[in-house]
Formats: structure tokens, C-alpha cells, sequence
């Protein structure tokens, strides 16, 4: 089982060391830290999340800057263990509201007061903040999220858009409000993330969307909500041809190929009517997370052109169009085209009256990027941008460059038309009006057009 | 509480450790409170507070939770080094095991069980026994691991106490996160005894899966790995079994989705109905395809397991390959095993679209990843004879963009696609050609030359070709040279003439004369022999008819992929070897009792080494005494086999038996440094170092018998290094009279058996005799030996080396005891040590000498030496690609320049 839990800060700092078992031989975390800095130097590489040094077993994940490690000198399942890194994580951020550096040391007898009951002698017992709440009894210090990039999806709530209660993400699940009584609110957020390939004539190759249902609530007295989808949701793609999607998509109905769920929710209406029963425990958990390959239509169209323009200067063209209605804004949109690697120079040009867009050619990464901080639906946008060559090129400039990446974010919208009907919250009163909050988002993952 | 836990770490100012005794002595709660605090948090970033046991002890009995827990805290670290003291814990312990809060109870339970001090063990059985039977759940679950704990400090106990029995009657406790601990205490138990101690009947299944419904998911987790161990007794059975797991697909955990996926895989073996093992994969294929949206680290792991599911069962995601196609942020480790799935999944029904992917990551920007694109593209070619061609299309239209890397990888794919189908693609050799000049790696050298050969007489200027390569032959990497050879010859069979007779003449000669590597000078000579006996006889062997090759990379040998498929969602299935291979922590096999290891720990078996050796052994604080109590009942035991021969293997990881001693011979040479003195040796003395003589490397030891009696049968182990040096022949050591000493040189090669981590010049050394224990010592050998004669550089090859390495890696270290006489003696002396002078210069009233040195796998290090002539002081720079070796390089090169 697990021999130690650290946690590691970017330049490998102990933050927080556990050892649970006195079987690793001492400097593991060196060893580590080591291991994952030096991977592969000359290819930058990601070191693996679990490999085996000396007989020591190391699985670690990299959650806001910081590496969490646990030690194991058994066979035993990673997956266990990432898993429970990733839930300690979001435990200790429902804790202490924000997960950095300064917090966690700042709070480390009430992390250490965690950790002896998340893991006793190896074995992890529980993760649930709900349950935790009865034995942990140090009251968390808060630090400043004001400076502090927040954690999760729900961190994207936070840009620049007002009507979300900005510091309701970062605050902390069990402590009180100054004010003494706590707000009650329920945050419900539809968090979907797409990856979309277009083939160089504009096709769509693959597309996907990786959705999540996620809750945070801060409800007194623990009332069971009632969480009404779409009454035509289908689970399961009846056949299971790749191209078998495309028949199904003039029905209108949203088809998931799978979903899963939080131990806390009832399915027992599901079959039914799919209506999600769960009593909410404190802190921030999926409650379903969802996966679906039926068609769906991708919020931008990416044309991307390189074209020879002389025997060492080629031009390239980016246009971008948002397909989707004038009411919703994406924002955050950063647009990247690798060229050739003898690109020496790129000169952009901007559309007219563009505003709140920058251009750069990254020299080291060989690579035009191009920044627009929002895009209205329904507009379109174009860059234009000239190379000068140290050589003359191969003649094949759309093997050389590209593909163009995109990434965005697009607040108010979601691709795969999976709504929450209604969210119920049983009364305790009449006068019982807690706040809720349904939001949802789409997420660039992979979001590719081919050259 | 208020204020900030960081400021406890703030107080750095004289006298703290007093200061901390008073308010730990305050008379206030909350300042004794605080105090603890501040001791937890100097212990936290390695202060040693133990100074302070009694008093923080004394904070101990106080019904404030927070406190307490702290103070266990505290307790749990230095209990050990103040055992002691700890007994004056223990009556708050007892205590505390029997308070009215469950939570103190528990927390009693949890920490004594924590503090692995003998004298403590004895007290924890009672209290342990009433918190197994307790009312409340939190108490018995906590109290189910504390059994696990207890025997691993002491197993007899365990058992002495009836602790597994009531442990077992635990599993049908109404409360199931006390059946999972229970279970989850029992597997480790079971796991390190060789008795049968954790059986699952059909009983204790029915409770099991009845538990796994209602636990938490890491509790669904341990029962479903000790389910995996049932053994269903057939397919009803079976059936039932899966049946009952199957809904733990839908969890949102990994963990338990990938545990019950084994279990269905495994109970699937026994199900004979095709229709059920069907629509199990069926129902298998999306939660296995859902964990690919998981964080990048599980898909890692998922990916890992799949690639061991498909090639077992490739039927389950056979229509599901665009979710393996790579995205544009996948970390490098994802795409890579994708891209090993796809070639798995790749049939003639998808292999266009599969084809289309790997062009396209064929000209993605990561060297690594294009080049496994570039590979898959061939591999598809041999494994779907069909696509074949259409995958020889896309290797030429990627040769057609002229990245080198791209082009010399596809010549070796191609290479392999022209053994599948010989005589089928020729054509295209004249497309290859066209790249020759550009080839500069010797693979991909290698797999041209042998096209050429291989085809020479469709070829019409193969010898002019071949030619151009045989011009620096020398020079060549030895797998270049193997295939001119085999091709030169090739050529003079298919085409007898003047211009090859001359070549395949120059060839054999260098070949046999000028070379000094045994693989090819046997292979030239071969083929001499049978080109001057028989020519025909060499025509039917060189030109024979080749085996035709499938795609078997990375396809896994079926007995291992069936041992590594029960395995699935364990480590084992992530680093695809079987659990032995990784895991040190093997079945405590009958062991030696208490006396005998009690006794080899006074008489110099001694610790330090012995956990330096073994890497598994406890962190240094865990003294002796974990070790003293066997993890079998003495009364167990059988007759203990010798455990030292055992020892030794275990130790060192080696399988190659122990070197006999053959006859003796004698050496003589300057006094070497003692290794083991013999009052650790019982009064045998050993001295030894590593030496260079004529480009080998010897372990210059000499023995001295200061025992009463003869010592004899010396046989001698390394321990795996960094560089793997071993004995390469006997230990020479004659039978050594009472006062007598012996001296050798044992010779030392390298072999594969490196160590990995931090390089460093440690020598863990066992040696044994027939009449004494074995007795471990470090040495440290100077990175010096190691410097080759092949260490000298060129002058411009020097210049080109410093300008292509970055200034991140250049190094420099002052020697300020270092006094330079005279620069020509300088540079000799270091010549002589193999590190080689290169260029010097004047800089000012300072001289600066450049230099080089070689160690073994080709590393190099480019040195810049600065001293004044006559001065004290001298600055040393150095380059090198590897700079973890940079630290053992000044070690060495100080004592050079004195």
C-alpha cells in the first residue's frame, strides 16, 4: 500500500511529507524530483505519471503548479492512487478554499490533521469532505485568492464575466463566512470540453465532446435536489460502427455513448424520466460526467491556407468564423499555426478595425499566434500573415506547416445541447430560497484543423 | 484559533528549544497549544525537537481533540528514538482507548499502532481487542488496520492473540467500510505469509459482493482485488460473479473500473456461453473508452491496460480506433501509447483512416513521436498485406519532404516491409538512393546497405554505391560494418567481376586485420573460408531464402501477457512486467529464527551496509529491531536453509552464482586503503581499490587473516553500479593461515547490470569465506579509473564538441590546493591517467590547457584548466552532454592535479 504522500512545489520544496510506513529508504522525494526534472533532457519530455526507481514506486500528478506523490514499494493499482491524488487535492482545496504553495503551508497542521484520516497506514479510507467534517476539528486560515489563479473548471467563471459571484469558487467549503451565517447557494456547472479534427477540405475527421456535470454546494442541513436533464436523452449508441453516429443526428435527441456517476446520486427515476435524485455532500464533486461522438456542430469553422509566394516567402490565411447565436461571446481565443522550420520572419495583417487582437511569430517554437480576447457569434475573422524563408522550401509547405490548434473558451453555451431542466431543492421552509446557480461552458480540448 | 499556522515556523532566534519547554509547561491551554504547534512545525521541516518528548507528553491528557492529536503526532515520529519515554504514554493510551468519545478511542488505536516500539506492542493487544469488538464503526474500522500494523511489527503475536479470527469475523460486519478495512488488512497479511490465512469461500463471497455495493470506492477497490483471487468453480459460477461486478463500470472511479474490468476478464476465461462473453465485451468497450476523458495521467495507465486488453481480446475495441487517434494536447507519454494501440487496432476495414492519422504525425514537431508515426506506417505495411502498398505510397510521399530523420526512418521500415514481401516493391529503391548521401545514423545506414545488397543485382551501380560507404569503413559504427561485410559479399556472389573482387578483398582485409571486434572478425573470416573452399556452398548460405517476418515489436509473449492480464489495473500492467520484477517485498519465505538474526546482528552483520545494499530495507531509523522479530512463528519455520548463499542473491539481485576461488597468485603494489577493518571482520582484514593497468580494469584486494584459524573458499560479489562493473573472473585467493595475507588482481568488465539513478562511484562489495558470515563494504573508486585510452580528442572535433554543447552544461570548480610546477610535467602526468592534452594558451599571467576524457558508453568530457605556473589554485571547466556525471569528475580530477 502507500509508504509516503508528499507534496512537491515547482522547484521541489517540501511542502507536505507523510510517511506512512517507514519502508522507503530515505531522499525519495529528492529522488523523485529529480527523476521528473531530468526526464528526458535534451526532448523536454513529460516524465510518465508512474514509473519505478530502485524498487520504489512513484505516481504523481501535477495539480495547481504542484507535483502530489505517493510511494509505494507493492503492486498495487495506479489508478487507485491517481485517483486519490486528485481527490486529496480536492478535498484540501474544499478545505482551505484555494490550493497553492502559501495556503497549504500555511495551513499545514490542519492538511497533516487531513491526511491521517484520508490514509491510515497506506490504505486510503476516506475522501469525502461530507464525511470528513467529523473528525477534523483545526479551522482553515484563509490567504488571499485575489492574486491566486484558481483551480478546476470552474476557474473559468472567474474571467471577466460579472454575473458570476467571483469569490463563491474560491471559498472554503467548511469555514464560516466572516460575517457569521453562510450564504446558501448551490453552483451547478455544465462543463464541456470538445476536440474537433477538420481535414483540410473543411470535413469533419473526429469530434467529441468530454462533458461534466459538476456541483459545489454550500446548502445547509443537506436537502436532497432533484436534477432534471434532457427527457430525451439517450445513453448508448445503438450500433457501433465509427461512422454510425451520422445517423442518428437528424433526430434532434442528444445521444451520450456513456456516462457515469457520483456515488451519491439516486438513478432510481433515471430509466424514467432522467431525473438525477442526490443530497448534495459539502464540497465540489462531478456529479456525472458524460461522453458523446454524435455530431454535434462545432462552434467556430477554422480555414487555414499557406501558399508560395516567390521562391523563399510564402503567405499564409487564417480565417475563423463563429457559428453560433450573437447573444453568446467566447473569449480567450488563442489561434496557433506552426510553419516551416526555416521560417526566419512573419509581418502580419490585422482586418480592419480589428480591436483586442495581438499577433506574434514565437521564433523558438516556430509558431504564429495569433490572441483575439473575445469573438461575437455570428462574426468572422481573418489574419493574414507573410514568411520570409532562409531557404527555399521543399515544395510541399502543407507538410511543413501546421496544424492549426485553436483554444477558447465560450461561457453561456454548450455544444452537446445537454440542458439541466430544472434543479430542486427539497424546502425545508417557506421562506427557503436558497441561491442557485446553473452554468455552463464549452472548452477547447483538441481543437485541430489539418493544412 | 487565530492568526497564521506559518508563523510557527518563524522563530529562529537563540535559545528556542528552552523557550518551547516552558510554554510547552505553560499553565495556560492555549499557549500550550500554540507551543505544540511550533514543535510540529520545527519537526515538520526536520528540526530535532525529541528534547522535548516529556513535555510535550505531558500535554497529552487533555480532552481537547486538537491537542491530543498533535501530541500523537509528535509521538508517532520520535516514539522510536525515545522508546524509553514513549512507556510513559502509554497509560494515556489505555486510557484513551477507553474514552467515551468513539473518536479518541479510535484515534488511541490508530497511533499506538503507529509507534513500532516493542515495550508499546505489548500494551496495544488488549485495548486493540476491546476496539475490534467496539459499538461504534469508526472505532472497529480503524482497529481492523491496526491488526494489519501489528503484524508487521510482530506477526506472532497476531496470531498468538486470536487478532485474525476476530479480524475475519469482521467481513460480516453490517458496516461495510469495516468489511473493506477488514478485507483490505487480511490481503496484506496474506500477502506476506505463506500460510493460508485469507481464503475467499463461496461464503465469504456472498458477503463480499453484497458489502461492495454500499462501501466508499476505495473500499470497493480492495474487495474487488481479493475477489480477483477467487477462483469461481465454474461457469454459473462465473457468470453470477460478473454479473454482480459489472455495474461498477458505470462508477465515475477509475480505480474500481478498471479493478472490476479484471475481474470480468479473468472470471470470462470460464464462461462458456460465446453470447455472454460477448455482451460482456460489449459492455466492457465504453467504460474502457470513457477513462480516455480522465486526466492525462490516468489515460496514461488506462492506455497501458488496454494495450494488454487488445491483444488478448482485440475483438472488445476493435470498432473503437478514432478515440485512440492522438489530440493536439496529449503529453507526449499519452500519444506514444496511443499510437501502439492504433497499430494494434489497424484492420483493412480502418486502416485509411489510421493511415491518414500517422501522416499527419509524421510531420508533427516532436522527433520521437513522428519517428513511432513513421514506424507505425511500416508495421501496418507487414502486418495488413493488403494496405501494404498504400502504406509504401505514404513512407514515399514523407521521404519526398527531406526531413532527414523522417527519410532515415522510413528506410528502415522499408527495409523490413522488403523481408515481409521479398521481390515485391523494388521499384521503389531508386526513390531511396536519392537520399544516400544523407543517411548519417547508423541504422538507418544499416537497413540501406542491406537493401543494396540484398537487391544488388536489380541494382545497376550497387557496387559504385556500396563503394561509397567501404571508403570510411573504418570509421563506421560496428553494426554499419557487419552489413557492408554481409552486402560486399552479397554483391561478389550475384555479380563475380573485377570491381567487386577488389572490394570484398579491401573489405575481408579490414575486416580481419584492422578491426578489433570480435562479431565482425569472425563473421569476415567465415566468409572467407567459404568463398576460398566452396563458392557455391557460400551462395547457398549468404543468398538462402529468408524467413518470412511478421509484425511481433512490442507484442508481448503469451505467457507473460497472460501473467501481466491478471495483473491488469495493478502497476504490473502499467510497466508491463510481471510483479517480481519490480517488487522487492517478496512472501517472507520460512526465515531464520529470532536468535540466529538477533546473533547476526551483534557479531558485525552490520546494518548500515546491509541497508545501503538493500534497497527495500526500512529508512535507517528503523534500527535492528525490526528486524528481530520474524515474520513466521519460530514453530513454522523448517529447517532454515543457509541463509548466506540466499542472502547475497537476494541482496545483490543478481542470478549469476557466486565466483569459486581458483589458485592463488600474487601481487604486490603501494598499501591499499582497508575496506573492512578486522575488528568489523572479526579479525579479517581487507584492503582493496580500483586501479587501471593497460586499458583494463583490475580490483586491486588483498586479504589479511588476523582469526585464529584458517580462512579459506573467498569468493567475492559486486552489487549493481553505475556502470555496472562485475567480476570478470575468479577471485584468486589461496587458503589463508592464521596471520597470513594474500594479495590479487581481480579483473573487472562491464556488464549490463547498471544501476539506475544519480550516478555515483560507489562499489557495494560482498565477500564471503567458508568459515566466516559475509561481510559487506562500500568502497568509493575514483571516476579516474574509468577514463579510457580512447579519451583523446582532435583538436577541431574538440572546437566543435565545446561549441555544440549549451552553456548549461559547462561546470567549473576551484581546486585551490592544486599547484601547477610545471605545465609539461602537468600534461604528462595527466596523459598518463588518460586525460588528454588537446591545445594550450596564454591568457594573461594565466595558463590555460584544454583537455579531454572518455569514460565508458562513449560519454565525454571536454576539460578547460587554468592556473597560474608556480601559484596555488587552479580553476577547472568542464563540458560534458551528461552532467550528472559532473560532481564524480572534480572528485577524480583534483587529486590529478596536484
Amino acid at each position: 500500500m502507500i509508504s509516503q504522500f508528499f507534496v512537491l512545489s515547482q522547484r521541489g520544496d517540501h511542502i507536505v511529507f507523510r510517511d506512512y510506513r517507514g519502508e522507503v529508504p530515505k531522499g525519495s522525494a529528492e529522488i523523485f524530483f529529480r527523476k521528473v526534472k531530468f526526464w528526458n533532457e535534451d526532448e523536454a519530455e513529460e516524465a510518465p505519471p508512474v514509473f519505478n526507481i530502485d524498487g520504489v514506486n512513484y505516481i504523481h500528478v501535477k495539480v495547481a503548479g504542484l507535483y502530489f506523490v505517493v510511494t509505494t514499494m507493492v503492486n498495487i493499482s495506479p489508478s487507485l492512487l491517481l485517483e486519490l491524488l486528485q481527490r486529496i487535492a480536492r478535498v484540501t482545496k474544499d478545505y482551505l478554499g484555494v490550493l497553492n504553495e502559501d495556503s497549504l503551508r500555511k495551513n499545514f497542521i490542519l492538511v497533516y490533521e487531513l491526511l491521517d484520516e484520508v490514509i491510515d497506514f497506506g490504505y486510503p479510507q476516506t475522501t469525502s469532505t461530507e464525511a470528513l467534517k467529523s473528525y477534523i476539528f483545526n479551522e482553515p486560515i484563509m490567504v488571499d485568492a485575489g492574486r491566486m489563479p484558481p483551480l478546476g473548471p470552474a476557474a473559468m467563471f472567474m474571467q471577466g464575466s460579472k454575473r458570476m459571484p467571483g469569490t463563491a469558487v474560491t471559498k472554503s467549503v467548511v469555514a464560516n463566512e466572516p460575517g457569521g451565517k453562510k450564504r446558501e447557494e448551490i453552483f451547478v456547472d455544465i462543463i464541456e470540453k470538445i476536440s474537433v479534427t477538420f481535414s483540410s477540405s473543411g470535413y469533419i475527421l473526429t469530434s467529441e465532446i468530454d462533458g461534466t456535470i459538476q456541483m459545489k454546494s454550500y446548502l445547509s442541513g443537506n436537502p436532497e435536489i432533484r436534477l432534471a436533464l434532457n427527457e430525451d436523452l439517450g445513453i448508448g449508441r445503438s450500433g457501433s460502427s465509427t461512422h454510425d453516429y451520422r445517423s442518428s443526428s437528424g433526430g434532434g435527441s442528444v445521444v451520450l455513448d456513456d456516462c457515469n456517476f457520483h456515488e451519491s446520486v439516486q438513478l432510481d427515476s433515471f430509466d424514467i424520466d432522467r431525473t438525477l435524485h442526490l443530497i448534495p455532500p459539502d464540497g465540489e464533486f462531478p456529479v456525472m460526467n458524460y461522453r458523446m461522438t454524435q455530431e454535434f456542430k462545432p462552434p467556430f469553422r477554422v480555414t487555414a491556407l499557406i501558399e508560395e509566394a516567390g521562391p523563399s516567402r510564402a503567405e499564409v490565411l487564417l480565417k475563423i468564423r463563429a457559428d453560433f447565436s450573437a447573444n453568446v461571446t467566447a473569449n480567450t481565443i488563442t489561434v496557433q499555426m506552426p510553419v516551416p522550420s526555416y521560417t526566419m520572419r512573419a509581418s502580419f495583417e490585422l482586418e480592419a478595425g480589428a480591436v483586442g487582437q495581438t499577433t506574434d511569430f514565437k521564433e523558438g517554437s516556430r509558431r504564429l499566434e495569433w490572441n483575439l480576447k473575445k469573438i461575437v457569434g455570428g462574426s468572422e475573422h481573418t489574419l493574414r500573415a507573410k514568411l520570409t524563408f532562409s531557404q527555399e522550401s521543399h515544395g510541399n509547405l502543407t507538410k511543413e506547416a501546421g496544424p492549426v490548434n485553436m483554444n477558447f473558451t465560450i461561457p453561456m453555451y454548450n455544444a452537446s445541447k445537454l440542458q439541466v431542466r430544472y434543479l430542486q431543492i427539497s424546502k425545508k421552509s417557506k421562506t427557503y430560497n436558497p441561491y442557485r446557480w446553473v452554468r455552463y461552458v464549452t472548452q477547447a480540448n483538441s481543437y485541430v484543423a489539418r493544412l | 484559533m487565530s492568526g497564521h499556522d506559518s508563523k510557527y515556523f518563524s522563530t529562529t532566534k537563540k535559545g528556542e528549544i528552552p523557550e518551547l519547554k516552558e510554554e510547552l509547561n505553560s499553565q495556560y491551554k492555549d499557549k500550550r497549544k500554540d507551543a505544540v504547534k511550533k514543535v510540529i512545525a520545527a519537526m515538520t521541516v526536520g528540526k530535532d525537537v525529541s528534547s522535548l518528548f516529556t513535555d510535550v507528553v505531558n500535554c497529552m491528557q487533555t480532552e481537547n481533540l486538537e491537542l491530543k492529536k498533535l501530541v500523537y503526532l509528535y509521538l508517532i515520529n520520535y516514539a522510536k528514538s525515545q522508546p524509553d519515554l514513549a512507556i510513559l504514554a502509554v497509560n494515556t493510551f489505555v486510557k484513551d482507548s477507553q474514552d467515551p468519545n468513539p473518536l479518541i478511542r479510535a484515534l488511541a488505536v490508530r497511533t499506538m499502532g503507529c509507534i513500532r516500539v516493542d515495550k508499546i506492542t505489548e500494551y496495544l493487544c488488549d485495548p486493540l481487542q476491546r476496539c475490534l469488538k467496539d459499538d461504534d464503526p469508526y472505532v472497529r474500522k480503524t482497529a481492523a488496520i491496526c491488526v494489519a500494523k501489528l503484524y508487521d511489527i510482530n506477526a506472532e503475536l497476531v496470531e498468538d492473540r486470536g487478532f485474525l479470527e476476530a479480524l475475519k469475523d469482521l467481513i460480516s460486519d453490517n458496516n461495510p467500510m469495516v468489511v473493506a478495512n477488514a478485507v483490505a488488512a487480511l490481503a496484506e497479511i496474506q500477502e506476506s505469509s505463506v500460510r493460508p490465512i485469507f481464503e475467499i469461500t463461496s461464503h465469504t463471497l456472498t458477503k463480499l459482493l453484497t458489502a461492495l455495493n454500499e462501501c466508499t470506492e476505495w473500499g470497493q477497490v480492495f474487495i474487488l482485488d481479493s475477489l480477483s483471487r477467487y477462483k469461481a468453480t465454474d461457469a454459473r459460477d462465473a457468470e453470477n460473479i460478473v454479473e454482480r461486478v459489472t455495474p461498477r463500470l458505470q462508477h465515475a472511479n477509475c480505480a474500481v473500473v478498471l479493478s472490476a474490468v479484471k475481474i470480468i476478464l479473468l472470471q470470462m476465461e470460464l464462461i462458456t456461453s460465446t453470447d455472454v462473453v460477448r455482451n460482456l465485451c460489449k459492455k466492457m468497450a465504453p467504460p474502457l473508452v470513457t477513462l480516455l476523458s480522465a486526466e492525462p495521467e490516468i489515460q496514461y495507465v488506462a492506455l497501458r491496460n488496454i494495450n494488454l486488453i487488445v491483444q488478448k481480446r482485440p475483438t472488445i475495441l476493435a470498432h473503437e480506433i478514432k478515440v485512440f487517434f492522438c489530440k493536439y494536447n496529449d503529453p507526449i507519454y499519452v500519444k506514444m501509447e496511443k499510437l501502439e494501440i492504433m497499430i494494434k487496432l489497424a484492420s483493412d476495414r480502418n486502416i485509411d483512416q489510421v493511415l491518414l492519422e500517422f501522416k499527419e504525425y509524421a510531420t508533427e514537431v516532436d522527433v520521437d513521436f513522428v519517428r513511432k508515426a513513421v514506424r507505425a506506417i511500416g508495421r501496418c505495411a507487414i502486418k495488413l498485406d493488403r494496405a501494404a502498398e498504400r502504406c509504401i505510397s505514404v513512407l514515399l510521399e514523407l521521404i519526398k519532404i527531406k526531413v532527414n530523420y523522417v527519410v532515415q526512418e522510413a528506410i528502415i521500415v522499408i527495409k523490413d516491409i522488403f523481408r515481409r514481401y521479398p521481390n515485391t516493391y523494388e521499384s521503389i529503391i531508386a526513390t531511396l538512393c536519392e537520399s544516400l548521401d544523407n543517411l548519417d545514423e547508423p541504422e538507418a545506414k544499416a537497413s540501406m546497405i542491406w537493401i543494396i545488397g540484398e537487391y544488388a543485382e536489380r541494382i545497376d551501380n550497387a557496387d559504385e554505391l556500396l563503394e561509397s560507404f567501404l571508403e570510411t569503413f573504418p570509421e563506421e559504427p560496428a553494426l554499419v560494418q557487419l552489413q557492408l561485410l554481409t552486402a560486399t559479399v552479397k554483391l561478389f556472389l550475384k555479380k563475380p567481376t573485377e570491381g567487386p573482387q577488389q572490394m570484398i578483398q579491401a573489405v575481408l582485409n579490414n575486416a580481419t586485420v584492422e578491426t578489433d571486434n570480435p562479431d565482425l572478425r569472425d563473421r569476415a573470416y567465415i566468409y572467407w573460408r567459404l568463398l576460398s573452399t566452396d563458392p557455391e556452398a557460400a551462395k547457398d548460405v549468404v543468398l538462402a531464402e529468408k524467413p518470412v517476418i511478421s509484425d511481433d515489436s512490442n507484442q508481448l509473449d503469451p505467457s507473460l501477457l497472460d501473467e501481466l492480464l491478471a495483473n491488469i489495473s495493478t502497476l504490473s500492467s502499467v510497466y508491463h512486467k510481471p510483479p517480481e520484477a519490480f517488487v522487492s517485498r517478496v512472501k517472507a519465505a520460512p526465515r531464520a529464527d529470532d536468535e540466529e538474526f538477533a546473533d547476526a546482528g551483534e557479531t558485525g552483520y552490520s546494518e548500515s551496509p546491509s541497508q545501503g545494499v538493500d534497497g527495500s530495507s526500512p529508512s535507517s531509523s528503523a534500527g535492528t529491531s525490526s528486524h528481530v522479530p520474524a515474520k513466521q512463528p519460530a514453530a513454522a519455520a523448517p529447517a532454515a536453509p543457509a541463509p548466506i548463499p540466499d542472502l547475497l542473491g537476494d541482496l545483490m539481485g543478481l542470478d549469476n552464482a557466486l565466483v569459486p576461488v581458483d589458485e592463488p597468485t600474487a601481487t604486490s603494489g603501494p598499501p591499499l586503503p582497508v575496506v573492512l577493518p578486522s575488528t568489523t571482520g572479526q579479525g579479517l582484514q581487507i584492503s582493496a581499490q580500483l586501479v587501471r593497468r593497460d586499458g583494463q580494469i583490475f580490483y586491486d584486494i588483498s586479504f589479511e587473516n588476523g582469526t585464529q584459524g584458517v580462512l579459506d573458499g573467498f569468493m567475492i560479489q559486486f552489487n549493481k553500479n553505475t556502470f555496472g562493473l562485475a567480476a570478470g573472473g575468479p577471485l584468486q585467493v589461496p587458503p589463508l593461515q592464521p596471520g597470513d595475507s594474500s594479495r590479487t588482481l581481480l579483473p573487472m568488465v562491464f556488464s549490463q547490470n547498471v544501476s539506475t539513478g544519480a550516478p555515483n562511484s560507489l562499489l557495494q562489495v560482498a565477500v564471503k569465506n567458508n568459515q566466516q558470515p559475509v561481510w559487506y563494504f562500500n568502497d568509493k573508486g575514483s571516476l579516474h579509473v574509468f577514463f579510457g585510452e580512447d579519451g583523446k580528442m582532435e583538436r577541431t572535433s574538440f572546437l566543435e564538441a565545446w561549441k555544440s554543447l549549451p552553456d548549461d552544461n559547462e561546470f567549473s570548480k576551484e581546486f585551490p590546493n592544486s599547484v601547477i610546477n610545471s605545465i609539461d610535467a602537468t600534461i604528462e602526468h595527466l596523459s598518463a591517467s588518460n586525460v588528454f592534452f588537446i591545445a594550450k594558451r596564454r591568457n594573461a599571467n594565466m595558463d590555460v590547457l584544454y583537455l579531454s576524457a572518455k569514460i565508458p558508453r562513449g560519454i565525454p568530457f571536454l576539460i578547460e584548466l587554468t592556473a597560474a605556473v608556480g601559484v596555488p589554485g587552479a580553476k577547472c571547466a568542464v563540458k560534458t552532454p551528461n552532467r550528472e556525471y559532473v560532481p564524480l569528475f572534480f572528485e577524480a580530477m583534483e587529486p590529478l592535479i596536484k
